[in-house]
């Protein structure tokens, strides 16, 4: 599969443990979308400020990535979505608000499984639907006012429990009940995740025990729920510097250099860059373990892509990892998984 | 320029780099030490690394711990199912030196079983329990309830303070999104369970609906059953129902939420926040320190985990590194070169690069650390723990974490 296949579709949802760059790939992946003259809009739910952030400092770059204006923001409050709703269908504003704010609409809330979850989910699917939503009644109320739709929704989604909780919400909600709005809403929703010509998970996951872990859960959990996820991305992937055969050798020089060698000389500096070079294959070989576990786990194409040493992670290192996804895809697309890390660089 | 580098290591490095005050001393005045902080951020390792150091200075201590790395419950003794406390056997620590005394006890929280275990223990009979355990409502909160997790955590924490068996509580927590959030979860929960309203939904009539809220404007009963009929939710009767089972459970409800509260405020309560050098949260040190205080819950201390530790050596452009290191690479693998002069070169390139790429990442968590402690609150103790290459899961592993957190101890 390549890139463009990927970002051909309406809905990517990234998910992953926490920490692991979820909001990194999201960014990368719709940087990649504009630059190729698509219009985004990437959604992140209420109280994650990352991805907001992460844009500013985007925007704010002195040297801003090509078809940034393509590029909206957006967050999505499924409590928020829900009231929306509410108002729309039961159109007597301020009574519902003394509703909303009164206990037991809070309880209501609360006790209907999932229902704040289906509304994110659906909100989010409206969006992902705008350019042929004139029945919907939420295109009538105003939601729809912030110029053209756009071609593909990219969501940066909460860490993972969170996350299959959304994604499970829709299947969970249409089996549980069997008339009614959240019905209905439910069997649309559905029918959009379920196509995966239009919707991809994309999950993150870095090579490390515990990380992997939890990413293998995922993968169980998406299947679990009828998703496929369209790629997997290996987050932070040590290279080693050198072969194990020339560390060997290395090594073994480095301890004829004596200990009593001046401080300044270039022999400890030599012992030093060894010793850092130990480090770093040691890391590349822990990597290539739960590389190892976690391709096995999956049948979707795995894109490795570097650890990047640098002072500061910003924009200019995103646009780097966007690059190294693309090429990642792009290096095998017409062969087998694309795969492979290069050496991350000082900035 | 010739690039030097003295023999310390870079973990010395990091014990010098370390503030006037560790841990040692917040942990020698407080009985429970919480870890916080956000996802993957080193929460679960600390606090087993803490507990230990604990039992080896003679205390009888005990980690709390949720979800830890399968190499690390192996070394704790502890298994997949959670909730009952097994102590290290005293043969494991005597390697390490543990002081009079002292003894290691873990136990792993079983999230999921711990509501139900709640209801177990408290519902009046078998009847109830089954009906509330059966409950859609009650399934939902106790899966989805943020902050119930935490919660369940904090009550453990009671269960095991009123045993009178340990004199340090070290507890690991859930991973949040904020590390506020697990303080916020008691008071959260018993906001949900407020008495007024469980007393309100607690009425026989009520499994009928909002029909029997006759107290209720009219309107408002109209747009409630509106709201049910359009969403094709029948919430309340489940909400009901729920509160019925569960009334008796929550007459002493309350005043556990209060005692588990106060005892995260007790003066013998410590809160650690584990952190990474890149993490957002370094930004809002000051809001973090303010919201702990003003609930009483002031921060003690922050151990910043797998910090990239600056090298000894002096500021050099690779290429430097790598001509001055290149006599020494060729000797090493020029003789078995595959024949191509070039091959000592370029392995001296690589190895200078990777160097020269560690001290820039190392500058900057530097300087990210630097700007993270100037908002700190005087007197509280900033620890760094080096990103190590290496597996820290057995007891041993855990003690090397000492010399990080507590300083060149035992
Ligand atoms: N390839 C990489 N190389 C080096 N550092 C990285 C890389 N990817 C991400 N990081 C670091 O990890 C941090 C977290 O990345 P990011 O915010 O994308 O993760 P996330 O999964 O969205 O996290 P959260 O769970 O907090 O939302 C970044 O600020 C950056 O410092
Ligand atoms: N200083 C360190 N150097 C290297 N690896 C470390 C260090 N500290 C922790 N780790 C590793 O990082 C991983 C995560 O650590 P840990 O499980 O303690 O984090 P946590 O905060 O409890 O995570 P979670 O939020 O998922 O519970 C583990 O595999 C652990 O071995
Ligand atoms: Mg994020
Ligand atoms: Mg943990």
């Amino acid at each position: 599969m390549s890139l463009a296949d990927l970002l051909s579709r309406r809905l990517l949802f990234t998910v992953g443990k926490g920490g692991v760059g979820r909001t990194t790939v999201t960014v990368a992946l719709a940087l990649e979308a504009v630059r190729r003259g698509k219009r985004v809009l990437v959604i992140e739910f209420e109280g994650a400020r990352g991805l907001e952030r992460a844009l500013d400092a985007h925007r704010q770059a002195r040297d801003p990535a090509p078809g940034l204006d393509r590029l909206t923001y957006l967050a999505v409050d499924g409590k928020r979505a829900l009231e929306e709703y509410l108002e729309m269908i039961i159109p007597v504003r301020r009574l519902l608000r003394t509703i909303f704010d009164s206990a037991i609409y809070q309880y209501f809330v609360a006790a209907a499984p999932g229902l704040k979850e289906l509304m994110a989910i659906g909100k989010i699917w409206y969006e992902a639907n705008r350019a042929d939503a004139e029945g919907d009644p939420r295109a009538a109320n105003g939601n729809a006012d912030d110029g053209p739709h756009p071609d593909l929704v990219i969501v940066d989604a909460p860490a993972t429990g969170h996350s299959l909780q959304y994604l499970r919400m829709p299947q969970a909600a249409h089996e549980a009940f069997p008339v009614g709005l959240v019905h209905r809403e439910a069997e649309r929703v559905l029918s959009l995740l379920r196509d995966p010509s239009k919707t991809g998970v994309v999950v993150v996951s870095i090579a490390e025990e515990m990380p992997a872990n939890e990413t293998l859960e995922i993968l169980a959990g998406l299947e679990g729920i009828g998703l496929q996820h369209a790629a997997l991305v290996v987050n932070q992937v040590h290279a080693a510097p050198c072969s194990e055969e020339e560390l060997d050798a290395l090594r073994r020089e480095a301890e004829t250099v004596e200990p009593l060698e001046a401080a300044a000389s270039d022999a400890a500096l030599f012992v030093e860059a060894v010793r850092r070079a130990e480090e770093e294959s040691g890391w590349a070989r822990i990597n290539a373990t739960h590389v190892a576990r976690l391709e096995a786990a999956t049948r979707a194409p795995v894109a490795l892509l570097p650890y990047v040493f640098c002072e500061e992670f910003g924009p200019e290192q995103v646009r780097e990892i966007g690059r190294v996804l693309r090429a990642r895809f792009e290096e095998t697309s017409a062969s087998a998984k694309p795969r492979g890390v290069g050496r991350g660089r000082a900035s | 320029m010739r690039a030097a580098v003295s023999k310390s290591t870079r973990e010395a490095a990091v014990v010098r780099s370390r503030g006037t005050r560790d841990l040692g001393d917040v942990l020698s005045r407080h009985r429970i030490v919480v870890c916080a902080g956000s996802g993957g951020v080193g929460k679960t390792t600390t606090a087993a690394s803490v507990a230990l150091w604990g039992a080896l200075h003679g205390r009888r201590a005990i980690v709390l711990t949720i979800d830890p790395a399968r190499r690390l419950a192996d070394s704790l003794g502890v298994g997949p199912i959670g909730n009952t406390p097994i102590e290290v056997p005293a043969s494991a620590l005597a390697g390490l030196g543990v002081g009079k005394g002292g003894t290691l006890t873990a136990m792993m929280l079983d999230q999921k079983g711990s509501w139900d275990e709640l209801v177990a223990r408290h519902a009046p009979s078998e009847e109830v329990r089954e009906s509330i355990l059966a409950n859609p409502f009650y399934r939902q909160l106790s899966q989805s309830f943020a902050g119930s997790q935490e919660y369940m955590a904090v009550e453990q924490l009671g269960e095991l303070d009123a045993s009178g068996r340990y004199d340090l509580i070290v507890v690991d927590t859930p991973p949040t999104q904020h590390a506020l959030d697990f303080l916020e979860a008691p008071d959260r929960l018993l906001h949900f369970l407020d008495r007024k309203i469980v007393r309100w939904f607690v009425r026989p009539s009520m499994s009928a609906g909002w029909s029997t809220f006759q107290t209720m404007n009219r309107t408002v009963r109209f747009l409630l059953g509106k709201i049910e009929d359009a969403t094709g939710v029948a919430a309340l009767a489940q909400v009901s129902d729920f509160f019925s089972a569960m009334g008796q459970l929550f007459d002493g409800f309350e005043a556990r939420v209060d005692r588990v509260t106060a005892l995260l405020r007790d003066p013998a309560t410590a809160f650690l926040l584990v952190a990474g050098p890149d993490e957002q949260v370094l930004g809002q040190v000051d809001y973090l320190a303010s919201q702990m205080a003003e609930r009483r819950m002031p921060l003690k201390g922050v151990v910043m985990n797998r910090v990239h530790a600056p090298l000894d050596i002096d500021e050099s452009a690779p290429e430097e590194i790598a001509s001055a290191i290149e006599p020494h690479v060729d000797r090493a693998i020029g003789a078995k070169g595959r024949g191509e002069a070039s091959v000592a070169g370029k392995v001296a390139r690589r190895l200078a690069e990777n160097l020269a790429a560690w001290q820039g990442r190392a500058r900057g968590d530097a300087l990210r650390i630097e700007v993270f402690r100037q908002g700190l609150p005087r007197g509280v103790p900033l620890v760094q723990v080096p990103d190590l290459p290496r597996d820290v899961h057995d007891l041993e592993g855990l003690r090397s974490l000492h010399a990080f957190l507590f300083g060149a101890v035992d």
